[in-house]
């Protein structure tokens, strides 16, 4: 491992990761609190037609797959508030939708399309410095974004209408979080690919929410499990010549079913954990 | 000047064929508590919503002269129920902080503490909001409409999920804010036995406000009777019983 962290494109790759996966955990605690894993996985399959985009026209595919990403969380933003459809069903309309229309855009490109598959599972190992450089800038605009609105997206997610009367902004602040999710997302893809992207967003803050006792506990919890689960997945993908994209998912699914256990054993054995709350006073605790 | 004035409040939601609430017009003086009573489905808890901006209306609303957009900080609001995840790990002082914007050299630390106080919840604020009882829920919820330190309080169905003696610690503890400390309070609520013993003014409600004015005044059983379409005598015995207890009518002892 120590000769591999030598090696320039290991480098690059340590740090895409890192980064992405403190950035993807912590604003990863708001998608888990909302519910609205779903809503990362229909941004980056929308966002595989903005990389079709950019392959059929010579624009960088990772600047393509965020214009559209984030063209599809405003639109999302306001479906969600709007349609008289269930959220899901939207979701289920989305995501085929612009996977296909990706694949469609990308057989109008002569030639076999190799790059369809890094972009589908990831290629972290084949981070270029531009690749790193746009990482590394959504990271520096999503993390203080995120500290600085952490307070008030929390009292949305908790209590939306609490937060309304008390000033806050609740619409603007979610097309906010909105943007945020779909640079994350766009973030992600070069790491894990656009198939595994909830690996990152959903199962480090699912496994804090295990851990946490309170909701600064599970922010804090949050990126060190980010950080470790890209950290072993990357090192098991050198060590093992394992692809690196689905190694860092599968490492996040051993970690949080590790925690699963320990927490449910916990449980059995009459401590108390988180997941020991009662469900009983649904709506009135 | 009163607390609250609302103006021909009318709510009319999509595809309804009536409105909720139609040409309700009443005002809360200063350092009172106003009840809102009626059946359920009667738009109480409408009216809160729409003072407090939450659902579109016509009419005005006026929070101590000012227009309802300059208001919010002055405005304190429970809501009844919060549907939210009950696994969330979310603690009872995360909660209370939650509308405190993060202020350099604010109080903000000191009106935390206060509201801590006078609500007992001290052994309470690590624990998980999940996990609390009915009374201390309630209790953590009136707490977080106060941290911001409101003028004007607005609660849905206080009494909602608790048990006899936590309604009365609730109530006892409004009467203790509105003389103390000259909070004003509007409160939705379906306990007619606690409306006659603390509240100053009630205000009928059936889509349409049907009457106000002190208990006395306005909880007879003819009243009652045309509102709820019972005789309500038990409520109007247990008026006569803190009336014994506690001497005059609420609003010549403040």
């Amino acid at each position: 491992m120590s000769e591999a962290l030598a090696l320039p494109f290991f480098q690059r790759a340590l740090a895409a990761g890192l980064l992405v996966g403190l950035v993807t955990s912590l604003l990863g605690v708001f998608v888990v609190l909302r519910r609205s894993a779903f809503f990362g996985d229909a941004i980056a399959h929308a966002s595989l037609a903005g990389v079709a985009l950019g392959v059929v026209t010579g624009l960088p595919p990772l600047a393509a797959a965020a214009g559209v990403g984030v063209g599809i969380g405003f639109v999302l933003n306001r479906v969600e508030r709007r349609s008289r459809l269930p959220i899901d069903t939207v979701l289920g309309i989305v995501m085929p939708f612009f996977m296909g229309a990706g694949i469609l855009i990308l057989s109008l490109a002569p030639g076999y399309q190799p790059e369809l598959l890094s972009y589908l599972f990831g290629s972290i190992l084949a981070v270029a410095p531009a690749s790193l450089a746009v990482i590394a800038a959504i990271a520096l605009f999503v993390m203080p974004v995120v500290l600085r609105f952490r307070r008030a997206l929390s009292f949305v997610t908790f209590d939306p209408d609490g937060a309304r009367v008390s000033g806050i902004r609740v619409d603007r602040l979610l097309v906010v979080y909105q943007v945020l999710l779909a640079a994350v997302v766009v973030a992600s893809i070069k790491v894990v690919g656009i198939v595994l992207v909830n690996a990152l967003l959903v199962i480090p803050a699912a496994t804090a929410k295990l851990l946490a006792r309170s909701l600064d506990q599970m922010f804090l919890l949050a990126p060190i499990v980010g950080v470790g689960c890209v950290t072993a997945g990357l090192a098991a993908s050198y060590a093992l010549d394992l692809p690196s994209g689905p190694a860092i998912a599968v490492a996040s699914g051993l970690v949080f079913f590790a925690v699963w256990v320990r927490v449910s054993w916990r449980r059995r054995a009459g401590e108390p954990s988180r997941a020991e709350f009662p469900r009983r006073n649904a709506g009135l605790p | 000047m009163p607390a609250l004035e609302v103006v021909n409040l009318t709510v009319q939601f999509e595809g309804q064929d009536r409105p909720a609430v139609d040409s309700v017009s009443f005002a809360v003086q200063e350092g009172t508590i106003a009840v809102l009573i009626g059946p359920n489905g009667c738009g109480k808890s409408t009216v809160l919503r729409a003072i407090l901006g939450l659902v579109p209306f016509r009419g005005t609303v006026h929070v101590f002269g000012g227009p309802l957009a300059d208001s919010y900080r002055k405005i304190g609001y429970a809501p009844q129920r919060l549907a939210f995840d009950q696994t969330l790990p979310l603690t009872v002082r995360e909660a209370i902080r939650m509308p405190l914007p993060r202020r350099p050299g604010s109080d903000d630390e000191d009106s935390f503490r206060h509201v801590v106080e006078i609500l007992g919840i001290e052994s309470i604020l690590d624990r998980p909001l999940g996990m609390l009882s009915g009374g201390q829920w309630k209790r953590s919820l009136i707490a977080r409409a106060l941290v911001t330190r409101p003028r004007l309080l607005l609660l849905d169905e206080p009494e909602a999920g608790i048990d006899v003696t936590g309604e009365q610690t609730i109530y006892g503890l409004l009467e203790h804010l509105v003389t103390e400390e000259r909070i004003t309070a509007l409160i939705c609520s379906h306990e007619l036995e606690l409306v006659t013993e603390y509240a100053d003014v009630v205000l009928c409600l059936n889509r349409r406000l049907l009457g106000s004015g002190t208990p006395e005044k306005v909880l007879t059983p003819n009243a009652l009777a045309s509102l709820f379409g019972a005789t309500p005598a038990l409520y109007l015995h247990h008026h006569e019983l803190h009336r014994d207890r506690h001497g005059p009518p609420p609003e010549s002892s403040r």
